[in-house]
Parts: structure tokens; sequence; C-alpha cells
């Protein structure tokens, strides 16, 4: 078969839902399949993405300054941002579930929100790259957003354990901020289309 | 008229053979290296199975308490939805509708839809909105947390383990249950195999009226 060929300058595109690809001479606008809408590539993919990340890049400040989760105890309230809650949990001596939460709820976040921006770099730049290399970054990016979700649940569990007369905890601001980032950059992922990077190249 | 002899991957859209990737073999797109397909023994019936297993056990893991903690001789225990509640009542509402959806709602959606479509495709009963279902679910994939949320309580518990007492309730049992079920679920359930069917039903019902 033709060595290397994408399917679009073949003049097929391959509907985005049940993966039936269909040929593109008689301009269908819906899938025979499923009747989802037909498109070759993600509509406005860069566009949309580059808005869902800076929205992302402005809530991550609030996200990490702001408290996520305040313990009163007795009426004094002792409130924690996400930094402070993991250097609690290393001085207290648990460091495995301590560097768990340091990954899922920092560096996943925080590594999202550069990946991201550089595939956008690259697919509006027309960089030439290794695209089996950014691809497979794109996929690492698109598996491990879900898992920033930790912090959030978590706070969920505290929240309504740990409610006594004595002691009880609250969430903070930071939450809504932080799931709103985990949230946006799920989104920014999901449309982000990686067969930008590939069209790119030329020399494949 | 659209029948195409060819298959796409859909990371690089590279033109291929369709797959022919026999049970227990992986077919991996060579030029971006993604998985294609990895065909499943008996997928349909094994789906079916996994998903009224997993709607049975919906139920006990939402509503039977999952952890139990004394602290200072005051008790108090946690249901999956009491979270939610809490958040609720903390003025959080945006924060307890995401946990609600991803911890709750999504996982029964996806659970019952996943049931709908096997159980059709099981006796071979065509519907008009087997597609439409096929289409939510695979938009619900991302969004069903519930092996977040199962390390999340792992995480809770050591923080609160030096602190208070904790016990383990018959809820947390059945939620680990479910996200088994759920996990062998997603992996016995070959994409591919589905739509070819779901495409077949619809013809034969197209056929016959």
């Amino acid at each position: 078969m033709q060595a290397k060929a994408n399917a679009l300058s073949q003049g097929f595109i391959r509907c985005h839902d049940c993966g039936y690809l269909v040929k593109t001479v008689n301009q269908p606008s819906s899938c025979p399949r499923c009747d989802s809408h037909l498109h070759a590539r993600h509509p406005h993919s860069l566009q949309r993405t580059t808005a869902l990340l800076l929205s992302s890049f402005l809530l991550y400040i609030p996200a990490n300054i702001f408290p996520i989760m305040i313990v009163n105890q007795f009426g004094a309230g002792e409130p924690s941002t996400i930094a402070g809650g993991i250097v609690e949990l290393i001085d207290a001596g648990m460091i495995p579930i301590g560097l768990l939460v340091l990954v899922a709820s920092i560096l996943v976040p925080s590594s999202k929100l550069i990946g991201i921006s550089l595939l956008l770099l690259c697919a509006h730049f027309r960089w030439q790259v290794n695209a089996r290399r950014w691809t497979t970054m794109y996929r690492v990016i698109a598996f491990v957003g879900r898992w920033s979700m930790l912090d959030i649940f978590m706070i969920s569990i505290l929240v309504d354990l740990v409610n006594f007369n004595g002691v009880h905890i609250i969430a903070g601001p930071a939450a809504t901020a932080f799931a709103a980032v985990v949230i946006l950059t799920m989104f920014a992922a999901e449309n982000f289309d990686p067969r930008l990077l590939w069209d790119n190249q030329q020399n494949l | 008229m659209n029948i195409t002899h060819y298959d796409a991957c859909p990371e690089c859209d590279l033109l291929l053979n369709p797959n022919t990737a026999s049970v227990g073999e992986k077919a991996h797109c060579p030029r971006c290296g993604l998985l294609l397909s990895r065909p499943r023994k008996r997928s349909v019936e094994r789906t079916f199975a996994l998903s009224i297993a997993g709607f049975i056990l919906f139920f006990p893991a939402n509503l039977l308490p999952m952890v139990g903690i004394t602290m200072m001789g005051n008790a108090n225990t946690g249901v999956l939805y009491s979270g939610v509640v809490a958040l609720f009542n903390n003025g959080m509402v945006a924060v307890a509708t995401v946990v609600f959806l991803a911890s709750i709602l999504f996982p029964l959606v996806h659970i019952i839809l996943s049931l709908l479509i096997s159980g059709h495709l099981y006796f071979n009963y065509p519907n008009r909105y087997l597609a439409h279902w096929m289409r939510w679910m695979h938009h619900l994939d991302e969004w069903v947390m519930l092996e977040v949320y199962m390390l999340s309580i792992i995480v809770a518990c050591v923080k609160l383990m030096s602190l208070a007492k904790l016990e383990f309730g018959w809820g947390l049992y059945a939620f680990i249950a479910l996200i088994v079920v759920t996990t062998l679920l997603t992996g016995n359930l070959d994409n591919n195999l589905f739509w070819q069917r779901i495409h077949q039903l619809s013809n034969r019902d197209n056929n016959a009226s």
C-alpha cells in the first residue's frame, strides 16, 4: 500500500466518534454509521485549546496561593495551601503519600500546562520535530489529567469525615479554582488534535 | 457507496489496511505507535455480564457506609454521597457538583449505557438509539473517575490514621469490587467490534422494514 500517506490527503475522513472511514468525494456531512458530524480535524482545535489553556493558567494562580482546606480546631482556623498540605505530610513522616500528592496535585497540573503550551506552539509554528515523540507526550498528558482530581476528592472525604464539635475541616476557595484548572486542562487536551502535529511535518 | 477498504489511525491520520488482529493480538499504528485495537474473546458476552455485575454493585457501593471514624469519643461515618453533601453545605457548590458527577452520576450512566448496548447486541435486538448510546459512552469514558476516588480514600485515610481510629465498612469493599468490575469492563469492551455489530443490526433492521 501507499507508504506513509495521510488519510485526508487520500480523500478519506475518519469519523471522530466511531472510527468509520468515509470517502470525502461526495461531501457527506455526517457519518453514515453513527450519524455524528464529520470533520477531518477537530474544528478550531488550536483556538479552543488556547482559550481553555489561558483560562487554566489564570485559575492556576488562585489555586496555589489561596488555602485549599481549613482545619478548624476549637475555634482557631488553620488554613493550608496545596503545597502546605504536602509539606505537612512529609514532615509527619508520610513520605510515599506526600510524594503521591506532590505528583498528583503539583507536578501533573504544572507539567500539563507547560506540555499543552508546547504542543500548541509546535502545531502553530509548524516546528519540524519527531512527531512520534510529541504524539507520545500528548498521549501521556491526556492520560494523567484526571488523576489530579485526587486532591479534590480527598477534600470531599475529609470535609465529610472530620466534622465534630471540637474539630472540623472546611474546603477553602482554592478548591474551586483547582477543580476548574483540572477540568479545563482535560478539555484542552481533548480539544487538541495530535494529527495537526503530523500534518506539519514535511519530511515523513 | 461509502464502503472503504482502508482504516486510518485516529492520532496521526496514517492510512492503513483494515486491521486483522485476531483475539489475543494487539494492533499498533506503525507510524505513531498508538494501540489501534486489541480484540477480546467473547467481548459482547463479557461486557454484558460485567455491566450487570457493575450495576448491582453500584448500589451497595453508594448506599453502605465506607469509612467510620472515631475521634475524641465522637463517631462519624462516611458514605460515597455524604462527601458531596458536606461540600454542598460548606457552600462549595461547584466543587460538590464536580465530585457528584465524576464519582456518582457519570459512573452510573456509563454502566447503564454499556448494559443497554451490550444487552441489545447480546440478544441481537436492534434499537435506533444504539449509536447515540455508544457515542455518549465514548465521551463519558474519561470522566468516570472511580479509581482516582479510590486513591484519594487511601490518602485521606493515611492522613487521618495518626489522629483518629478508622473502621472500614461494607460500602468500601463494594466500591473496590465496583472498580475491579469497571476496569475489566473497559478492558473487555472492543469498540471496533461493537460499532460493526451496531451497524449490522441497524442495516438488518432497515432491510426488514
